[in-house]
């Protein structure tokens, strides 16, 4: 028990186990090679604590499977978002925390002095001034306090910004804050405001949800800032001997595969003069770097690829054209005409004739074209283009799968 | 700025619970820990509340002469939103989906509220790589307000008479109650889960493309029956769930884990040449899009059972097979 705490200091490590106990179902103890297996313990014991309901535990030869498991069709709140709810803290932070706001509660404009003396002589507490200069400026940063200098001295108050006071004056914000709390875009952020104003999301549901992306919203902002800003930045991975070895990027785009459930930043590699896509659940850590001169150089030729990226690859930059021909009944199979249009990305639909249809497509990635193909399997009368492996990997995907599924035999 | 700060952690919010009780008791303190806390936080967080020897405890609270406990503060601790969160809402408001919720005049003055506030993202920080194109037209004036009688009706559980076209066409008029709204992010879409009433009594458990409706009616009526959603989830599940056998070839087991993830599934096994055989329940009327997902992964995703799904599999690829023969031969 000694030592054991539900509150965590650093997210990085703990956002490594829960994907693994979320993702892969099937480890075992011994399979989590990290760190000490006294690591691995605690690590497990506050994803139970946080998870609760979710954890679900099998028995397998290898030892005791634990995993996080959620149909995320049917919940109403991300249960992932609990691991954000445990930043641990001292006891002057939360001390100070609830000090400080009682002593604004009125609306009053206080200097630092003022505010030492009145937690002094009205809590029983003696502080540094320091330690409450910090947590003023602290706050001030986070937005909860206002500061204003008058002559040389700084006054202190409280922001006016009421969470109810919010999401009860402007009409179907507190609906709008339930929907994007389950999106994806810092939907963290939008289930904060709920907790905040004791709201729960009672409305929707999400389809296609990936829920474990929201352990990546911790380094996102920090790429969101260096592209505003037009600067590089270092990609730092959780595995030491993996790290990245392309020296610094300049960042252009987060990619979000809604298909795949990954998601990406996709960047300008100098060194090597292309662009690449790095997957945001191997990175632990984001460095910013200097500006990037050239970037609005960069970002145009980026935008003119984007035509070509059919997936989140751009290949070696070169483009490959492939055609792919369908026999459709459109009669009674238009749906699946429709879901070509849909689907298509880039790609040109033509029909050629009765229940035939060609689509060419020019893309980096042939294989990703081809992924997606495979899903239309029982429709395709050929594949041409300049790709021929990955067409040649296609034929022989389907005969693969023909005799997997016991080719004509009853 | 960060959202992995301690103000929005769930050991602040207990303590912001138990310091706006008018009186405390250590009941009360267990309470709102066993309510808010994680499963061990009781283990951790009562002495934290009450007054310790060795000064351990918060000093939130105190005894008063009369042995009772008294909260230090003089106010009821009140909730700010922080800097990060007025980002984000701010955001939001660029997204085209928010008319679905605020009326124009009302976003004009929150939009003036926030005028100052540097958005958190902008749309064009994040591409979606594979979202479909025929999405739901969310600026449609027809479909902003179909959209907010339904959400009231959500929330009201008021019972509504739709008017929509089915998916091949079909114009269908009903009585529904509603209980969840669907967002799909790969459709672009919202979907009415919600279930047909006849005669007075519930009917089927249905879903209707918002997209698709061409009336709705309030009917002021409502069902006086208890009506849990979890039922209407069970409802639409699966009778077998689909067993596959992934191999590990290609990183499939990676790829399969990973996109398969908003799915409820059991690992049965993963043995040591990698072969992992894992069961993935599914809503019924979805099947189609399992089998095709499973597909696209070529042949290293076997589909074992139940021998129904495992037919259909069979079917397509023996149909593909022959297609592509054919060709050659020609």
């Amino acid at each position: 028990m000694s030592g054991f705490s539900e509150l965590i200091k650093n997210y990085d490590k703990t956002r490594d186990y829960i994907r693994d106990f979320f993702i892969y179902g099937f480890k075992v103890r011994n399979d989590f090679d990290r760190k000490s297996l006294r690591t691995y313990d605690d690590e497990k014991r506050r994803i139970e604590s946080w998870f609760g309901e979710y954890v679900k535990y099998d028995r397998s030869e290898r030892g005791q499977k634990v995993s996080i498991t959620v149909d995320s069709g049917s919940i109403s709140e991300n249960p992932l978002y609990q691991a954000y709810r445990s930043k641990s803290f001292t006891d002057n932070d939360i001390k100070l925390h609830f000090f400080i706001i009682d002593v604004l509660h009125n609306g009053e404009n206080l200097t630092l002095k003022e505010i030492v003396e009145y937690i002094d002589t009205n809590y029983n507490e003696i502080f540094d001034v320091q330690t409450i200069r910090n947590k003023l400026k602290e706050y001030v940063k986070e937005g909860i306090i206002i500061t204003e200098k008058k002559g040389k001295t700084a006054y202190f108050r409280l922001s006016t910004d009421g969470v109810n006071e919010f999401l009860y004056n402007y009409e179907g914000l507190s609906d709008a804050v339930k929907f994007f709390s389950e999106t994806q875009e810092f939907g963290i952020v939008g289930n904060s405001v709920l907790e905040s104003a004791r709201l729960k999301n009672d409305l929707f549901v999400m389809k296609h949800n990936y829920i474990v992306h929201t352990l990546e919203d911790i380094i996102i902002p920090e790429i969101i800032s260096a592209i505003e800003q037009k600067k590089y930045i270092a990609l730092i991975s959780f595995k030491v001997n993996k790290a990245n070895n392309m020296g610094y990027i300049v960042p252009m785009k987060i990619f979000s595969s809604l298909q795949t459930g990954r998601r990406y930043i996709v960047g300008y590699i100098p060194v090597i003069n292309c662009f690449h896509s790095f997957r945001l659940d191997f990175i632990r850590t984001v460095r910013t770097g200097d500006i990037c001169e050239e970037y609005d150089r960069i970002y145009e030729k980026f935008s003119q690829d984007l035509n070509y990226c059919f997936g989140v690859s751009f290949g070696s930059g070169k483009i490959e054209t492939t055609v792919i021909t369908f026999c459709i009944d459109e009669k009674y199979e238009k749906f699946i005409v429709d879901r070509l249009k849909r689907e298509k990305r880039n790609g040109v639909l033509e029909k050629i004739g009765d229940n035939l249809f060609h689509l060419t497509v020019k893309a980096f990635d042939s294989y990703a074209v081809m992924q997606w193909v495979k899903s239309f399997t029982g429709r395709i009368i050929s594949i041409t283009g300049d790709n021929k492996q990955a067409i040649k990997r296609f034929y022989s995907d389907i005969n693969k799968m023909y005799n997997m599924y016991g080719g004509r035999e009853k | 700025m960060n959202i992995f700060h301690e103000i929005y952690s769930t050991y602040f919010r207990i303590a912001s619970e138990i310091l706006k009780l008018p009186n405390i008791t250590e009941k009360d303190i267990n309470k709102i820990i066993e309510t808010y806390g994680f499963r061990n936080s009781m283990l951790f967080l009562p002495q934290k509340f009450l007054l310790q020897n060795d000064g351990s405890d918060w000093g939130l609270l105190k005894r008063s002469s009369d042995g009772k406990l008294v909260k230090v503060i003089k106010n009821k601790p009140i909730e700010i939103l922080t800097e990060i969160q007025k980002r984000w809402l701010k955001s939001k408001l660029d997204n085209p989906k928010i008319k679905l919720f605020i009326e124009n005049d009302t976003l004009v003055s929150l939009k003036k509220r926030l005028e100052d506030v540097t958005p958190f993202y902008s749309s064009e920080h994040f591409r979606y790589t594979d979202q479909f194109s025929d999405g739901d037209d969310f600026s449609d004036e027809l479909y902003q307000e179909n959209f907010r009688k339904i959400l009231k009706a959500v929330k009201s559980h008021e019972i509504l008479e739709i008017t929509f076209f089915s998916g091949n066409g079909k114009k269908i008029s009903g009585k529904y109650i509603p209980l969840k709204i669907q967002y799909s992010a790969k459709n672009d879409r919202f979907r009415l889960f919600c279930f047909s009433l006849k005669d007075g009594e519930l009917f089927h458990s249905g879903v209707i493309n918002i997209g698709r409706v061409e009336q709705v009616r309030n009917t002021s009526e409502h069902y006086e029956k208890n009506i849990s959603t979890d039922d209407y989830f069970r409802k639409r599940k699966c009778k077998e769930p689909v067993t596959v056998c992934i191999s590990d070839e290609r990183n499939a087991t990676e790829r399969f884990f990973m996109e398969f993830a908003p799915y409820e599934k059991n690992t049965l096994s993963n043995s040591d040449d990698g072969k992992c055989i894992v069961k993935i329940w599914y809503d019924y009327q979805e099947e189609t899009e399992l089998l095709i997902r499973l597909l696209s992964f070529g042949p290293v995703i076997e589909i074992l059972e139940p021998p129904e799904f495992r037919r259909q599999a069979k079917e397509r690829i023996t149909r593909q097979y022959d297609l592509l023969n054919k060709n050659r031969r020609q």
